[in-house]
């Protein structure tokens, strides 16, 4: 019986998914009850799921010799957990989308591809059987396509983009697969556990680590998720690429570094090369960004070199750092955009420039806009330093000097991390009001504004109490103990700080100031100016950097697209089909002599062969 | 249970922490008003001085600026204030007792950034434009001095044999090197620029932003911020006396070696402070990634070939 329930988390929402497409027009309300209901259920299931003991669901489907496809669910701890926290971002994404969809075009079809994501994600996680796997990983990759277009007209290039990209990756996912069957005769993830010698399996790992990093959006493969910022709806950013592509991708990337490849230090090293320079790169860009999607995508591309990084370093705390990074990012990452989604509706525009001075008006969503951007910043005590302390020493551990040159980028990178969230807190909450947010009056309705708060939460609770999680799930998830060389005594800390804070609030009782404090205009230089009519925006803050001489260089190769993978192959496509154009100049004889030429050459294959 | 609880009570309230720091720093300051009179031939003011003026700016009233967040106004100062009180414990019992409290040195690389992000978020929420400016310069000059200021940070972690408590650090000789002295004279600079004082005084900078930040900061909130100044210059030299000097020691001749190590440090910064023209903040990015960052990163090769080959004076 209790195997049976394995099969509701993914089965469920895509039948439900499938209904949604049938409601008529008319009918109002009953999508968005519909798909909260199906992602508490599948939330709700996942937690008994997460409470039992491991169960496993076979159910014969195809078989021709070696190759066959069954129905093979199996619930591994590590697996379980994240799906809970999948489950959970559904629930609380759902709701959100229940207010910030209403009145967009396309919301009907919006639900459908909801769910299908959501159940399609519960198959990755729980599929024991490499097809199964793909087919769920596919499906996930599908509803974003849609999920994407349903945002505004000009978000369809940036779906096709993602499209492309991550349907390119999942090609060198499928032929991955395909040598690993060649290698084991078998398609059961389970069983696979082979060491990554020889070209034939460090070929298999290398095609299947480009299909992890792609979906979780490291450098050189990151480019899709900045351009669907652009036009997608908020939700579907917080959904899908700061929330279940990051887990999907990173599971897939954990579970092929330590389960179905033994690796060697070299294949450590290519991670940690690829994180690094996904830490920095990535965040250099959100620096100067002037859209607020867009800045935050860029950061959604930097945390993965966190990821990528900890798991890089192949020991026991890289790797749980690196995992337990990954669910902070998409707890911290989801709660940034929902909040970005809560101000664009509210006050009708997303590009830094136009907005300021909100920290009044919604108090609720900047608080938790606050805590979310102190926590991907890596301020203690909360989550995001928590798992980047663990990264930090798992790179200390693999005992490389060279090492050092990891660990000073990941720590600087958290800098740049902070200087670009200060702009932002900047100019979205603080600074002066502009016509954009003269308007706004209220917070956002409870829709949106409680999920916000739950991130929030949980971005203080993983912070404090990191040791929970990560010794009670995490480091028994993939089967080793930890012994950290650093202190963190993270609740000692809170507690300090918060006494840090009672005495300079009995300070304040002491000086009185609670008794008088006067309201007075801003100060500028003695000056009759009114202060609210000078806006220093946000946006200029760090073009001081941009216009470093190297900086310079940087920064305008990659407006040029340099280092964007999808527009280099385009131009490569381009030249290629330029080439192969000369040859189709529609005369008869042209195409007559090609087709001897051919056939020439077959015979003499032929020939030789037999 | 409870004698933990009171005994964490005691260090983080009066010794160590709190008020052995505010002590400490306020005599630092007092040195530092007292040289700097000196060197501009003046008499200085007397050794009171600096808590009078917080005692005074107590009794004044506070202003909040009209379109400010007032909430965030007021609260920014107090978290850089009980940051920098925990730094101050978690290093002075590390390096006098010997006990690992709270954190290890990445936990206080950490803490160490939040008295400026209190600065910067304060500065921010009073709405004023010459204070954003002034944020804004802040978080440009951390960035600027961070990446030299993590450099030597690695090569601390190399010279003590891949440790990162704080109790191996502060019985480490990293200066028995050349990749360790550099790394402390960069890190002295870096520690210049984190103190807000000239040549690095480019956030504040009285005469083009009028404070930046601190503009319309006033009584009560205006003396958190000046505490946690006055806190931090005791608390960054004796960070540079931890991972650098050896620590501190307070058995027999340790007292005087140990006040020596202190005073020399804050005069070279007082000095530096007193004798140097302030940075425009392009001239500080420059500054800090084309010298000292060049410097760090042949600073960190020769330790890590030292590290590799065995050879300590590298």
């Amino acid at each position: 019986m209790s195997e049976n329930l394995l099969l509701v988390p993914v089965f469920l929402p895509i039948a439900v998914g499938v209904l949604v497409f049938f409601i008529p027009k008319m009918v109002k309300g009953v999508r968005e009850a519909l798909s909260l209901l199906t992602a508490a259920i599948a939330f709700v299931v996942v937690f008994l799921i997460f409470r039992m003991e491991e169960s496993h669901l076979f159910i014969s489907i195809i078989e021709i010799g070696d190759f066959n496809l069954h129905l093979d669910l199996l619930s591994a701890p590590l697996a379980s957990f994240i799906l809970l926290f999948a489950t959970g971002f559904g629930l609380l994404i759902s709701l959100f989308s229940a207010s910030y969809m209403a009145g967009k075009e396309r919301y009907k079809e919006y639900y459908g591809y909801f769910l299908f994501a959501l159940g399609g994600t519960a198959g990755v996680f729980l599929a024991n059987h490499f097809l199964l796997f793909l087919i769920f990983w596919e499906m996930v990759t599908a509803s974003l396509y849609f999920l994407i277009t349903t945002g505004e007209p000009r978000a369809r290039e940036g779906a096709t983009k993602s499209f492309a990209m991550i349907g390119a990756s999942d090609a060198c996912l499928l032929m991955g697969v395909g040598i690993l069957w060649f290698l084991n005769r078998t398609f059961v993830i389970s069983d696979i556990n082979l060491p990554a010698e020889g070209w034939l399996p460090v070929l298999a790992f290398l095609l299947l680590m480009v299909g992890s990093i792609t979906k979780a959006g490291a450098v050189p493969m990151h480019t899709w998720i900045p351009t669907a910022s652009e036009g997608a709806p908020a939700s579907v950013m917080a959904y899908l690429p700061a929330a279940l592509d990051k887990l999907l991708g990173i599971y897939l990337l954990v579970m092929i570094s330590t389960k179905i490849f033994v690796l060697g230090y070299s294949l450590g090293l290519v991670l940690m090369i690829i994180g690094a320079v996904t830490i920095i790169a990535a965040v250099m860009f959100a620096m100067v960004q002037h859209e607020l999607p867009k800045l935050l995508s860029y950061h959604a591309v930097s945390q993965v070199g966190y990821m990528v990084l900890g798991i890089g370093t192949l020991t026991p705390i890289g790797i749980v750092g690196g995992l337990f990074h990954m669910l902070n990012n998409s707890i911290y990452k989801s709660c940034l955009f929902l909040c970005g989604g809560s101000v664009e509706k509210k006050s009708g525009s997303n590009e830094l420039g136009d907005l300021g001075g909100l920290s009044r008006s919604m108090p609720i969503t900047f608080i938790t806009a606050l805590i979310a951007a102190l926590a991907i910043s890596g301020i203690p005590p909360l989550n995001g330093f928590a798992s980047k302390w663990l990264v930090y020493q798992g790179v200390l551990e693999t005992g490389k000097g060279g090492s050092f040159i990891f660990l000073i980028a990941a720590m600087f990178g958290s800098a740049l991390t902070l200087a670009s969230f200060i702009k932002v807190i900047y100019s979205v909450f603080l600074g002066q009001k502009s016509k954009y947010t003269e308007k706004v009056t209220g917070d956002s309705g409870f829709a949106m504004v409680f999920p916000v708060v739950v991130l929030a939460i949980l971005c203080l609770f993983f912070g404090i109490f990191y040791r929970f999680p990560v010794e009670q799930f995490i480091a028994p998830g993939v089967g080793v103990s930890l012994t950290p060389m650093g202190i963190w005594e993270s609740p000692l800390a809170t507690i300090l700080l918060i006494a840090g804070i009672a005495l300079g609030l009995i300070i304040y009782w002491i000086g009185r100031a609670m008794r008088s404090v006067r309201t007075a205009d801003t100060f500028v230089g003695g000056e009759k100016i009114e202060a609210e009519t000078i806006r220093v925006e946000g946006t200029y803050f760090y073009d001081t950097i941009k216009e470093l001489p190297l900086m310079e260089k940087f920064y305008l190769s990659e407006e040029k697209g340099h280092f964007d993978l999808y527009i280099l192959f385009g131009k490569l496509r381009a030249w290629i089909t330029g080439a192969l154009q000369f040859l189709h100049n529609g005369i008869l004889s042209t195409y007559l002599s090609w087709s001897l030429l051919g056939i020439i050459v077959l015979l003499c294959l032929s020939i030789f062969l037999l | 249970m409870f004698l933990d609880a009171g005994k964490y009570i005691f260090y983080f309230l009066v010794f160590p922490g709190f008020i052995f720091t505010l002590a400490v720093g306020l005599i630092s300051v007092w040195i530092d008003r007292k040289v700097t009179a000196r060197v501009q031939w003046r008499v200085g003011p007397p050794p009171g001085q600096p808590l009078y003026d917080i005692l005074k700016l107590l009794g004044k009233e506070t202003i909040v600026p009209k379109n400010s967040n007032k909430t965030l106004f007021l609260s920014a100062p107090l978290v850089g204030l009980g940051s920098v009180t925990i730094v101050s414990v978690i290093l002075w019992l590390a390096s006098v007792y010997k006990i690992s409290f709270v954190g290890d040195l990445f936990v206080v690389v950490y803490l160490l950034m939040l008295p400026s992000l209190s600065l910067m978020i304060g500065g921010m929420a009073s709405g004023n434009p010459m204070a954003a400016t002034g944020a804004n310069r802040e978080m440009k000059l951390i960035l600027a001095y961070e990446l030299p200021f993590l450099l030597c940070l690695a090569i601390v972690i190399i010279k003590s044999g891949i440790s990162i408590n704080m109790v191996d650090l502060a019985g480490n000789h990293v200066m028995g090197s050349i990749s360790g002295v550099l790394a402390f004279l960069i890190s002295l600079l870096c520690i210049q620029a984190k103190l807000g004082f000239t040549p690095f005084d480019i956030a504040e900078a009285e005469t083009e932003i009028m404070e930046g930040p601190y503009i319309e900061y006033s009584g009560v909130p205006l003396a958190l911020f000046k505490i946690t100044q006055a806190m931090l210059l005791f608390t960054l030299p004796v960070y540079l006396i931890s991972v650098f000097l050896g620590g501190l020691n307070f058995r027999g001749l340790g007292i005087l070696w140990t006040v020596l190590k202190y005073v020399a440090i804050l005069v070279v910064i007082i000095v530096i402070k007193n004798t140097n023209p302030r940075l425009r903040i392009d001239q500080a990015l420059k500054f800090f990634w084309r010298f000292l960052t060049p410097a760090g990163i042949v600073a960190l090769v020769l330790a890590i070939i030292g590290h590799i080959s065995g050879i300590d004076w590298l």
